[in-house]
């Protein structure tokens, strides 16, 4: 070819404005499949999802579609469904997926549980041109690994055989849809007193005074994580200027933890009744449930739930409102959760200001886990001291514990806060897996860190001694490595994850996560004081937590497990 | 402004606002703190993501950025700990380690690079490249002519985002993908050159890394930076729009290698992809380079069609002495044959102050005339009439950065992302913070994607549509009582005029909902501040000046002018149309819109310039062509226009020019005026010369040399006064500043505004009230400088179109402008960027009229009018109403003012480009020369 010819291909086309013409069949079946107003520029990920349910994919047409739908550029349009890995961006020319998606995770208690094996089998055994198999972060099955997903269809202790039977015969993931569990309906939980707490402070019976003197009385911190105690954060929002808004962080994507999901599934309405509480104590407008989309089950009982909630009268319509995450660990994180309402990338934001101050849509945000609220009712109900009495001297309150590895009985472990780690494997989890010997365990989900058996004895809550060692309780989920395990293997594991992961706005998560796995990765001897640079400048430097505490498992790596690093 | 607040930085006690970043009082306090994400430019917000700058706080658990940290009372910031310097070592170590080594990057001279040398961080890589296992692509695209990428030197820190979305808001840039595939794409990661990126250059501009670099500082293949010294960077403004950016121009080997933004008022560092990218016009092989002479046996022939002709068969090179004397003489002779009458000048709108003012005065005194005009007759001649008229002057009451102080902007009959792109980044500004965009013009544009009221109406029925919204402002009694006793005259009649024209009524004829004018209305008329911004879809016009007249009643009866963000602003065209009509370069009018026919001015000017001068005022562009033909004008002298391309009807404006007796062309390129020459004299271009030149926002600036002229061409002014002498003038500059002083010794607009002021602070914005003040922005704060000080309201009629559609020739033609090409494209054509994104003469239509038309989009098609035919690509555009066609007016081959209709408005003498009858058909083979 010559390079004229080179040249007037790479060329616009003179005949059209600049840019890619827009479809007039394709904005007409886009316009059909949003909900709400098209010009709401939070909706965007809502859309997005639309368009990917029913089409299967986003191809370049469709989004160019949007864009004119929305007012927004194409680049606005992009740079979300980019972000996001539940959405499959297919341009003019590409093909596009196959029509059943099948999802394999691959985070650290199921590649114990052979994960890697099931995809290998997989990908082996399947048609690329029917089915995709592809790898996915933790999807709250580390119970039952290894966990997967075909369609909207959760699968625990998945094999190839199970999954291919719900495979047969299925042209469209929209053909294999989520399995809703049996849970308490609203009516149910009606009859067993629910919603008393929440009438007792509409009433006025319990005012905000008394409610912050409970939270404070009963211990109760945010189970997402970061423990930070409730009546301080509702003070504070309260301080603020309103109008103030509430969202409810359902993106329970830390490796290893799946208890919000266990108490969604089966008491939903505890969590909404403390939502409701919380939100009349701070005077929210609205409330976002923003619910993680590896969860399709919990996001239909949600959906479900609201839509009854608002029939019996107890929410007015549209007053607690639901968002699909789309595939992005980091929104877990709440002011990137609060960008991911917004319809935006889900990148955190800098602090100062915080939430409380200026968060969804600028406005001062009440923003708590699942679980924190789900035991706000009960604690109205029972008093303050019936939840901290659930603890032990200096930890009070119960944790739910998801537990999962190398023990004979995993699953969501109701058991005092501040239990050592031996306690909870002997007393609530059967012990050791036949033929294992603890050898590790990771306290806090991924980014907790991994210590070594002989430190067996530690109180786990939020914290005094885990904070000595470089590591924290998190979100509570405990992952048991035994002596068959490669502590190095679960490091990488771990990082490969957080690289995954990583939103890409500051270079020292951006560049940090990515280097720590080629270092771990490489062949060549690995360079300690390169890599420990590497944590100093993440765990400084870093905007949000995930930079931050993501070098843990490698510090605790070269301090506690030189032997597996050597291997 | 938050109360003031004592921090301790570095050991010292420093006091601030509470509203500076530290990194800001740092600086302030002469620490340089490393920065790449944060550009420290204006209009770029901090974003505190590439983490090159953080500082240490007692008591925080993590480190900083202080790009973005606003310091607390009490607080101890430490910029030069261990720990902080650590942390932003490590930052450009980790970027560094994805790089390839500088002398092979885009750019070793890049921010990038300057800060990591500074910091001793070494090559030695500790740290693999993201690169190195293919799973992440590098990202080169050279697909824009004018910008190449190298994502592989990207530290994905977004500069570029905010560049093209917050401060240009083009948003054709996002920060695609996540972690470490973060990269910025171009729409939905469309390669550049394919997306709808209008090569601005605001994203070269802003990276500090050189991923995003100018091809002309490259190599060929686009790698590499090879260009890595200038000779000179000279400070200018911008050649083209009337905007009036400020730009700062390097040069190496006196060539032009780069354009850069400059911090003027009118575009704190912005530029388009005109200025930026178009530069190189200038150095063309096409430069007239030596005097021209036509040839003894060459008739001229308002019909041949140049472009299968040689310059060689038509003309011969001369000295200057030869074409000198001829160009003199010849116009000597025809006056002294003929009287002043006989005569005629067209100046020019791009050239400078003095040259326009030189070029009226040797017109004026040489020849005891008023034939002198220039473009401004068919851009705002009918706006400036309407202004003189309505408010005293013709001048914008407000700069268009006023629009962010605005609460309600109207953008009427204008596209200012195509023609005054740099404005339009204001515009959509605003409107991003949440004020009123009310966009009403109809053709759609991209810019509606921005308003809150998108109206796009009936071609032709602006005054029933203003009318109608001026019934609603004073049927619901929305207008300021108290500012019209004050201030204006006429409101009973206008109340009387516009009592029939309900929007109701109106609605049908406009084509707009009755609900949306009263919306409009009410929303100009209530909000706080509201301005109005117009163009050629105003002016251009039969009844251009009626329109600008509903605008200036809009603005008088509510109040909405004489404060900040609000007003009336006409957006001139060109770079120094505003200076040329101020300096004179109009027939009616001396510098100053002082007029000609008043006795007591004339004696005035008489004295000031030692001799008679014609009581009469001129002809106008147009009535010049028509008077040619008539038998009475017969020599004219041409600097820098074009009229064989921009007059209106060509074919009857070619034979005007091939009539004359004598014509002398003075120019840089060999024009389609310059076919009908007698002389040919090869001029300066903007980049060559010295001289002032004022915006469309009054504000007076110095542009520079930057380039030595090429050949033998000279100096435009030196030209001017060369053939002044040979006229018998007796002119004696001997610098151009001596020019400047003596026409604003006659120019009141100009007081305080010395040369040696303008040298030294590049701009000054007119009126000055006081020495060493900057000017005021705002006029008409205290009434008007009318001769009660009063606004006068001018009622406005409905009056058709000239020509409306009928069975033969059923469509609507338009013509306008394109982003990249400028006035005739004589410049824009000649740049290599310019013509490879705009290279051939289009014709739009929308989809859906082509198909209703049974044309195929990208076929040659002909649009007729009763004018003429033109061949065109024809291009589909939904922005063209239906049944319209719309054709720019830059292409030689496909010339749109072949088919405009020249019927003239009658108080502006503003032909009306906009609107005329024509037919399109598949493309008719014609004879070459028709």
């Amino acid at each position: 070819m010559s390079d004229t010819l080179q040249k007037n291909r790479r060329r616009r086309k003179n005949h059209l404005p600049k840019g890619r013409q827009l479809d007039d069949t394709a904005v007409a079946e886009v316009a059909k499949l949003l909900k709400g107003a098209p010009g709401q520029r939070d909706l965007l990920i809502e859309h997005l999802h639309n368009i990917q349910d029913h089409f299967g994919c986003l191809e370049a047409k469709h989004m160019r579609a949007l864009a004119e739908i929305m007012r927004l550029s194409q680049a606005e349009i992009y740079e979300v469904a980019s972000f996001y890995d539940h959405f499959d961006i297919v341009k003019e020319g590409e093909a596009k997926p196959a029509p059943v998606t099948i999802r394999v995770c691959d985070s650290l208690s199921c590649m114990m549980a052979g994960a890697e094996k099931l995809i290998d089998d997989l990908e082996a055994g399947v048609n690329p041109d029917e089915i995709r198999i592809m790898r996915a972060p933790c999807m709250g099955g580390c119970d039952v690994a290894p966990a997967a997903r075909i369609g909207d269809h959760e699968l625990g202790n998945a094999t190839v055989e199970s999954l291919l039977a719900l495979a047969a015969g299925k042209t469209d993931n929209k053909q294999i849809p989520a399995v809703i569990p049996d849970y308490k309906t609203l009516e149910t939980y009606k009859t067993e007193g629910g919603y008393e707490a929440l009438e007792k402070v509409r009433s006025g019976e319990i005012d905000f005074d008394a409610m912050l003197k409970t939270l404070s009385d009963a211990g109760l911190r945010g189970l997402g994580g970061a423990g930070f105690p409730a009546h301080m954060k509702w003070k504070f929002v309260r301080g603020y200027q309103g109008p103030r808004l509430m969202s409810i962080n359902g993106d329970e994507g830390e490796p290893g933890t799946f208890k919000d999901r266990y108490y969604l599934e089966r008491d939903p309405h505890r969590m909404f009744e403390g939502a409701l509480i919380g939100a009349h104590m701070v005077e929210a407008e609205r409330i976002y449930v923003y619910m993680r989309d590896e969860y399709p089950a919990v996001l239909e009982i949600l959906r479900r739930e609201i839509a009854a909630l608002e029939k019996a009268g107890i929410t007015e319509p549209g007053f607690i409102e639901l968002r699909r995450g789309a595939g992005a660990y980091i929104c877990g994180e709440e002011s990137a959760m609060l960008e991911s309402i917004e319809g935006k990338r889900g990148i955190p934001r800098h602090r100062p200001p915080f939430i409380a101050e200026r968060g969804l849509f600028g406005k001062p945000t009440l923003n708590h886990n699942v679980e924190t609220l789900w035991w706000l009712p009960d604690i109205i109900r029972h008093g303050p001291k019936w939840f901290a009495d659930k603890g032990i001297e200096g930890h009070p309150g119960a944790r739910s514990w998801s537990v999962s590895g190398r023990v004979k009985n995993p699953g969501v472990k109701l058991a005092p806060a501040g239990i050592t780690i031996r306690q909870l494997i002997d007393d609530y989890c059967d012990g050791m897996a036949d033929g294992h010997t603890l050898k590790a365990y990771y306290p806090g989900g991924a980014s907790g860190g991994v210590l070594p058996a002989s430190m067996d004895d530690i109180p786990l809550d939020f914290g005094g001694k885990l904070a000595e060692l470089g590591s924290f309780v998190g979100s509570h989920a405990i992952v048991i490595l035994s002596d068959q395990d490669n502590v190095k293997d679960a490091v990488l594991n771990t990082l490969q994850f957080f690289k995954h992961e990583s939103c890409g706005q500051c270079t020292p998560c951006r560049g940090g996560t990515e280097k720590m796995v080629a270092m771990l990765q490489s062949d060549e001897p690995l360079d300690e004081e390169a890599i420990r640079d590497l944590e100093t400048v993440m765990r400084d430097a870093s905007i949000c937590g995930l930079g931050q505490a993501a070098p843990n498992p490698v510090n605790h790596l070269l301090i506690h497990f030189r032997e597996d690093l050597a291997q | 402004m938050s109360n003031p607040i004592k921090f301790m930085l570095d050991g010292v006690e420093v006091t601030t606002d509470g509203d500076e970043t530290i990194w800001e009082i740092a600086k302030r306090n002469g620490t340089r703190i490393p920065h790449l994400c944060h550009l420290d430019k204006p209009g770029y917000r901090a974003d505190g993501n590439c983490r090159a700058c953080m500082v240490e706080i007692e008591g925080e658990r993590v480190l900083a950025a202080s790009c973005i940290r606003t310091p607390t009372e009490g607080m101890v910031v430490s910029s030069q700990s261990e720990r902080a310097d650590k942390s932003r070592k490590m930052v450009f170590e980790m970027l560094a380690s994805d790089m390839k080594p500088p002398e092979e990057g885009p750019d070793a001279q890049s921010d990038f690079w300057v800060w990591a040398n500074d910091m001793g961080v070494s090559d030695e890589k500790r740290f693999g490249s993201k690169f190195d296992d293919g799973h992440i692509d590098r990202g080169f695209d050279i697909t824009n002519p004018a910008i190449a990428v190298n994502l592989d030197a990207c530290i994905a820190c977004g500069a570029c985002v905010r560049a093209c979305r917050e401060v240009q808001v083009n948003d054709v840039i996002g920060m695609s993908g996540r972690g470490s595939h973060a990269a910025p794409t171009f729409d939905l990661h469309d390669p550049m050159g394919l997306s709808t990126c209008v090569s601005c250059g605001e994203c070269v501009q802003a990276c500090p890394t050189g991923a995003l670099f100018e091809k002309t500082l490259m190599d060929d293949a686009g790698k590499t930076r090879v260009i890595e010294e200038f000779d000179k960077e000279v400070d200018s403004v911008c050649p083209f729009c009337g905007v009036g950016c400020q730009t700062t121009v390097s040069v190496k080997d006196n060539k032009i290698v780069r354009v850069d933004g400059r911090n003027g008022p009118a575009n704190e560092n912005r530029l388009c992809v005109k200025g930026r990218f178009g530069y190189d016009y200038a150095m063309s092989d096409d430069r007239l380079t030596t005097p021209l002479i036509r040839r003894d046996d060459t008739p001229k022939s308002g019909d041949a069609d140049m472009r299968f002709m040689k310059i060689s068969d038509v003309f011969r090179e001369a000295t200057w002495e030869e074409a000198l004397d001829l160009a003199a003489g010849g116009l000597k002779k025809i006056y002294d044959d003929r009287g002043g009458n006989a005569i005629a000048g067209f100046g020019s709108a791009k050239g400078s102050n003095e040259e326009a003012y030189l070029f009226q005065k040797f017109i004026r005194q040489g020849f005891n005339t008023n034939n002198v005009d220039h473009c401004t007759r068919l851009c705002h001649a009918s706006s400036v009439a309407a202004l003189l008229q309505g408010v005293g002057s013709a001048a914008v009451s407000a700069p268009f950065t006023d629009a962010m102080k605005s609460d309600c902007i109207i953008a009427i009959g204008c596209r200012p992302t195509t023609n005054h792109p740099v404005a339009a980044t204001y515009f959509k500004q605003a409107a991003k913070l949440g004020k009123k965009l009310i966009i009403i013009d109809p053709r759609g544009q991209d810019m509606m994607r921005h308003a809150t009221h998108s109206l796009r109406f009936t071609p032709g029925t602006d005054v029933a549509m203003l009318n109608a919204m001026l019934h609603v402002i004073i049927e619901e009694k929305l207008y300021d009582e108290q500012y019209i006793q004050a201030n204006v005259s006429g409101f009973e009649a206008l109340k009387e005029k516009v009592k029939d024209f309900s929007p109701e009524a109106m609605s049908e004829i406009c084509g707009v909902e009755a609900d949306m004018l009263r919306d409009v209305a009410r929303t100009y008329a209530t909000s706080e501040r509201s301005i109005i911004f117009w163009g050629m879809g105003i002016s251009q016009h039969t009844h251009g000046t009626d329109n600008a007249r509903c605008l200036i009643a809009m603005a008088l009866i509510t109040g909405q002018i004489g404060r900040p963000g609000t007003g009336l602003h006409p957006l001139r065209g060109q770079n120094n149309v505003q200076g040329a009509s101020d300096a004179g370069l109009i027939p009616m009018f001396y510098p100053d819109y002082r007029s000609v026919e008043n006795v007591d001015i004339r004696s005035e000017m008489e004295d000031f310039w030692g001799q008679s001068l014609e009581p009469k005022r001129g002809l106008t562009v147009v009535e010049i062509i028509d008077d040619i033909l008539a038998g009475g004008i017969s020599g004219m002298y041409v600097m820098g226009e074009n009229p064989a391309m921009s007059d209106p009807d060509q074919i009857h404006a070619r034979k005007a020019l091939a009539k004359l007796d004598h014509l002398v062309v003075q120019d840089i390129f060999f024009t389609e005026t310059a076919w009908h020459a007698d002389v040919i004299l090869p001029a300066s271009a903007h980049a060559e010369k010295l001289g002032t030149f004022t915006n469309t926002n009054r504000q007076v600036q110095i542009g520079r040399p930057a380039l030595d002229l090429p050949g033998e061409a000279r100096q435009d002014w030196e030209i001017i006064a060369s053939l002044a002498n040979r006229v018998g003038l007796n002119w004696q500059y001997e610098h151009v500043s001596e020019v400047y002083t003596e026409m604003a010794a006659v120019m009141d607009s100009l007081n305080y505004i010395t040369w040696e002021r303008l040298i030294e602070e590049d701009v000054l914005t007119y009126p000055v009230s006081n020495p060493g003040e900057f000017g005021n922005e705002v006029i008409f704060t205290e009434g008007f400088p009318t001769d009660d000080g009063r606004g006068r309201i001018v009622p406005a009629d409905l009056l058709p179109p000239d020509e409306v559609p009928d069975d033969e020739y059923p469509m609507v033609l338009t013509t306008g402008r394109l982003l990249e090409h400028w006035h005739t494209g004589s410049m824009t054509r000649r740049s290599q960027v310019l013509d490879e994104l705009e290279p051939e003469g289009i014709a739009a239509m929308n989809p859906y009229e082509i198909s209703r038309q049974g044309l195929t989009a990208g076929d040659v098609i002909s649009v007729h009018t009763r004018r003429g035919t033109i061949d065109a690509v024809l291009r589909a555009d939904r922005e063209v109403a239906d049944n319209m066609i719309f054709v720019p007016f830059c292409f030689n081959e496909s010339p749109a003012n072949r088919l405009t209709n020249p019927q003239l408005d009658p108080f502006g003498k503003i032909p009306e480009f906009k609107f005329c009858a024509a037919k399109v058909s598949p493309m008719v083979q014609r004879e070459a020369a028709e």
